[in-house]
């Protein structure tokens, strides 16, 4: 029987997931106003990188049919390893996808569009190398642990208290660096105004790079989470968290770093809260929790009212 | 009846107090100025009356209906006509284009007709065209009709608002800043623009400016607002005299 | 041309209308996919499984068809007028990841209802033509009715509203335009034209399931429209025509074909920012080959 805890338990570690996703779609959205439609698939090769790395080896199906790294990290490195690698891929990303049309003055709008193409090209791109099939991330890499512990009469999967604890960390991370550092506050400044910030000499290309490469590195790392405990399903595994990110975004209020959070957190709960015989209906749950907080509160729980001043 | 009452008008953002307690009465024909410093809440009057910004407290009365609540739309369509004091126009239009947008409530026609294209459609049609020319004319701006709306000049860009809002055919336009951007040579067009147009459509004019010269010399009263809050009215000679006005201006401008 | 992957495209181009509209108003609406899903439910239900509508010959009558199309038309207009008043208060991307959210609950929803046939969807949807030829000249037959009237509703007073809108909603209810009405038609002419051509491709693919309108589809069909551009309604079929057939032209490129694709929406955006199709473009088109310009509802230059 599913005790309380458990469920809160499932609920806490999807919902970190969520957020750390919708993280990173903050941070972009905060410094240029549009959303990355690229960020699911920089997870996805995040998740990809991190199989390399711990010496998975690439099935038949694809170019690099049979590829095997020479050698094999242990997980706690190979993570983070993929994070900057998916880091990487995001400011590559910036470079074709974004500033092109920031170079030309162009409506921020394109950015949903060229963006999803660049996220088009990577998926296929994975799909070309190493084909559809399914990786997943043996436990193994992670040591002598135990399958699950036993915390307080509940039996909580050991991999779910890792994601939490890592998921953890990366937010109390980014908080820390968002309220305590010069380029975090700088950050902030250019959220709640482009231009005054600019005037005040901050450069904001460079914090434009500073938020890409923060959210590719969360949604590596956070890539190579699900894929320790769930699995990798192929190229597209990343579109339905990249679906979800967008929602627990909007709920959270966009542009909101504990909003996100909160974000993450209502649905990954409210998900975890759909009894067994209506699983089917879970994404419908969080959606239609997401359409009623807009229709209450059209910026979202934490977001700032739109105003149009005349 | 006062054609335009604002009893007791309150506006609050946040913190800020934009407009506290404000009183005025604009009569039928008459042109009504406002006055004030940066900030003083001119602006502010402008949204609440046109129906862009709610008030906190207190009431707008038109011809003593009050206009609480109502939508932009529809005070524009019981007469209210207004410019921007940052200009918004249809920035892809073109300036006839613009115009046509102005006629809006009088442009109705069959949507039967309009998909056919029946005569009276087209001849419907050719008539909004020749009343935006026409207007267009008035304002100068004719050789420029095709021209695109954000391509102008400063002060063509704000007599093509003018020409806009008057082809809904108002009977209070408000005016914000129109001297604004313009030349001195403009200026002083403008002062006898704004007569003849209220005397050919009979309008009732309520402006706000900055430029001093131009509305003692122009408006029948004016209203002086400092702080969201009336400091003085009275004709032209009385609020020059007003040594709150006087005040207000030196010690903002000192 | 193969007429399998034309009627595809004149889909294609039918959907990218129905994204147009609203964008075109200035709102960013993505329920597209849902409406066309409800359409092509509507048909493969009512076709499947009400055999007054299955008429004598050997081909499904297109009387049913057109029936089909009212009964779909009917449904999504009334679905997008409840639906509009409420989420068009929404702007920019907010509207845009609302309706997302609708397109979501609605596909989940059908995958888990037993009468929509589950994940595995309708199958044997009757053949109204015996040809994809016959399908092709059917749907061209009413893309170029959708069309005109496009086309006659930008040259009109609401289409000028419409565009009024778009470069600025507050200047344009102060010249007593109904912004939210305005909208609102937007949108349900949106989703009828959805929801017709889901009827359409129902009996083309012969099956439907509920995977037909996803988020995918919301993101692709909002690509047509950039791409082909949102000011003019010879843009959206233009981007709908082209993005759609892109993929199968490049068959011969193989597993690059989706790769080239992806460089397609990328690329596109940067050289043409405002779609491919501009007013601007037309009327040079048009003073090159020497026709008499007529009066659009966009910056026209004589
Ligand atoms: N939508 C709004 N939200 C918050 N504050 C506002 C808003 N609109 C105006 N204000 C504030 O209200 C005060 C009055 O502004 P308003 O624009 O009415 O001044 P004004 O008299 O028109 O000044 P100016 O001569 O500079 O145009 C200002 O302090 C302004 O910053
Ligand atoms: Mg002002």
């Amino acid at each position: 029987m599913e005790t309380l805890l458990q469920v809160l338990f499932n609920g806490l570690s999807v919902g970190a997931v969520y957020a750390l996703f919708a993280l990173g779609y903050t941070l972009v959205f905060s410094v240029l106003g549009v959303i990355n439609f690229a960020h699911g698939a920089i997870f996805t090769l995040g998740a990809y990188f991190t199989y390399l790395l711990i010496g998975g080896a690439v099935g038949a199906n694809g170019l690099l049919a049979g590829l095997q790294l020479p050698f094999a990290l242990p997980f706690w490195l190979a993570l983070p390893l993929a994070g900057v690698a998916a880091a990487a891929l995001a400011l590559m990303v910036e470079r074709i996808a974004f500033r092109p049309l920031r170079d030309r003055g162009s409506d921020p709008l394109l950015a949903l569009i060229t963006s999803l193409g660049a996220g088009v090209i990577l998926v296929n791109l994975i799909q070309l190398l190493v084909g559809a099939e399914s990786y997943s991330i043996p436990v193994g890499t992670l040591g002598s642990l135990p399958a699950a512990l036993s915390i307080a009469g509940a039996k909580v999967r050991s991999v779910q208290v890792i994601l939490l604890a890592i998921a953890g960390l990366l937010l109390a991370a980014l908080s820390l660096w968002i309220d305590g550092s010069r380029s975090g506050k700088a950050l902030q400044a250019v959220s709640e105004d482009p231009i005054t910030a600019q005037l005040l000499g901050i450069n904001s290309t460079r914090m434009i790079q500073i938020a890409f490469g923060i959210s590719g590195f969360l949604a590596g790392m956070t890539g190579g989470l699900v894929g320790l405990s769930v699995s990798i399903a192929g190229p597209y595994f990343g579109i339905g968290y990249g679906l979800k990110g967008l929602g627990v975004l909007v709920l959270g209020g966009l542009g909101s770093v504990p909003g996100a959070v909160l974000g993450g957190l209502i649905i990954g709960l409210a998900e975890a809260c759909v009894p067994a015989d209506l699983s089917g209906y879970k994404d419908a749950v969080s959606f239609g929790l997401l359409f009623l907080v807009l229709l209450i509160r059209p910026q979202g729980l934490l977001g700032r009212p739109q105003s149009s001043k005349v | 009846m006062s054609l335009l009452q604002v009893e007791n008008l309150g506006v609050r953002f946040g913190g800020l107090q934009a407009l506290k307690s404000v009183d005025l009465e604009v009569q039928q024909g008459e042109i009504f100025g406002l006055l004030g410093p940066n900030g003083a809440g001119k602006t502010t009057l402008f949204n609440v009356i046109s129906g862009l910004t709610a008030a906190s407290s207190g009431s707008v009365r038109w011809r003593g209906a009050c206009l609480d609540g109502l939508s932009s739309h529809r005070i524009a369509r019981l007469g209210i006509a207004r410019t921007f004091q940052n200009l918004r126009l249809f920035s892809s239009m073109s300036c006839l284009e613009n115009v046509l947008v102005g006629l809006h409530q009088h442009g109705r026609q069959p949507s039967l007709a309009a998909l056919l294209q029946t005569h009276s459609f087209r001849r419907r049609e050719a008539q909004l065209h020749q009343q935006a020319l026409e207007l267009l004319a008035l304002f100068q701006l004719e050789a420029s009709s095709h021209q695109n709306a954000a391509s102008l000049s400063y002060g063509d860009r704000r007599r093509l608002e003018m020409a806009r809002a008057l082809a809904s055919r108002p009977q209070l336009l408000l005016l914000d800043e129109p001297a604004a951007g313009m030349n001195p040579a403009e200026k002083d067009e403008l002062q006898e623009l704004i007569r003849r147009i209220r005397n050919k459509f009979k309008l009732t004019v309520l402006i706000i400016e900055h430029h001093v010269p131009l509305m003692l010399g122009l408006c029948d009263r004016l209203a002086v607002l400092n702080f969201g809050q009336r400091i003085a009215l009275g004709s032209p000679e009385q609020v020059r005299r007003d040594p709150a006005v006087i005040e207000a201006y030196l010690g903002v401008g000192a | 041309m193969d007429a399998g992957l034309l009627e595809q495209m004149l889909l294609g181009a039918l959907l990218g209308l129905s994204v147009y509209l609203p964008l075109r108003c200035g709102q960013l609406s993505l329920a597209t996919p849902g409406f066309f899903a409800i359409g092509g439910t509507v048909a493969a239900l009512l076709s499947t499984r009400e055999p007054a509508l299955a008429g004598s010959g050997s081909t499904y009558p297109i009387t049913s068809v057109l029936l089909e199309m009212a009964i779909a038309a009917m449904l999504t207009g009334v679905l997008a007028m409840g639906l509009g008043r409420v989420v068009l208060r929404l702007r920019g991307i907010y509207l845009a990841i609302a309706t997302i959210a609708l397109v979501e609950i609605l596909r989940v929803v059908t995958l888990n209802l037993e009468f929509t046939g589950g994940a595995l969807g309708i199958f044997g949807i009757p053949q109204p033509f015996d040809s994809a030829a016959g399908y092709a000249s059917f749907t061209l037959a009413l893309l170029a009715l959708i069309c005109w009237l496009c086309d006659r509703l930008e040259k009109t007073r609401p289409g000028r509203a419409m565009a009024a809108i778009r470069d600025d909603d507050l200047a344009a209810a102060s010249q007593g335009i109904n912004t939210a009405d305005t909208k609102l038609l937007a949108f349900v002419l949106s989703a009828l034209v959805a929801g017709i051509t889901g009827v359409v491709a129902a009996h083309f693919f012969n099956s439907w399931n509920a995977k037909l309108g996803n988020f995918d589809a919301s993101i692709t069909t909002l690509a047509f429209v950039v791409f082909g551009g949102s000011r003019t309604w010879l843009g959206p079929v233009f981007g709908g025509l082209l993005l759609t057939a892109l993929p199968e032209l490049l068959r011969p490129v193989g597993d690059l074909r989706l790769i080239v694709f992806g460089v397609v929406i990328l690329v596109g955006p940067l050289f043409f920012p405002q779609g491919v199709v501009t007013p601007e473009l037309l009327k040079t088109l048009k003073r090159r080959i020497r026709l008499p310009p007529t009066p659009t509802a966009q910056g026209g230059k004589p």
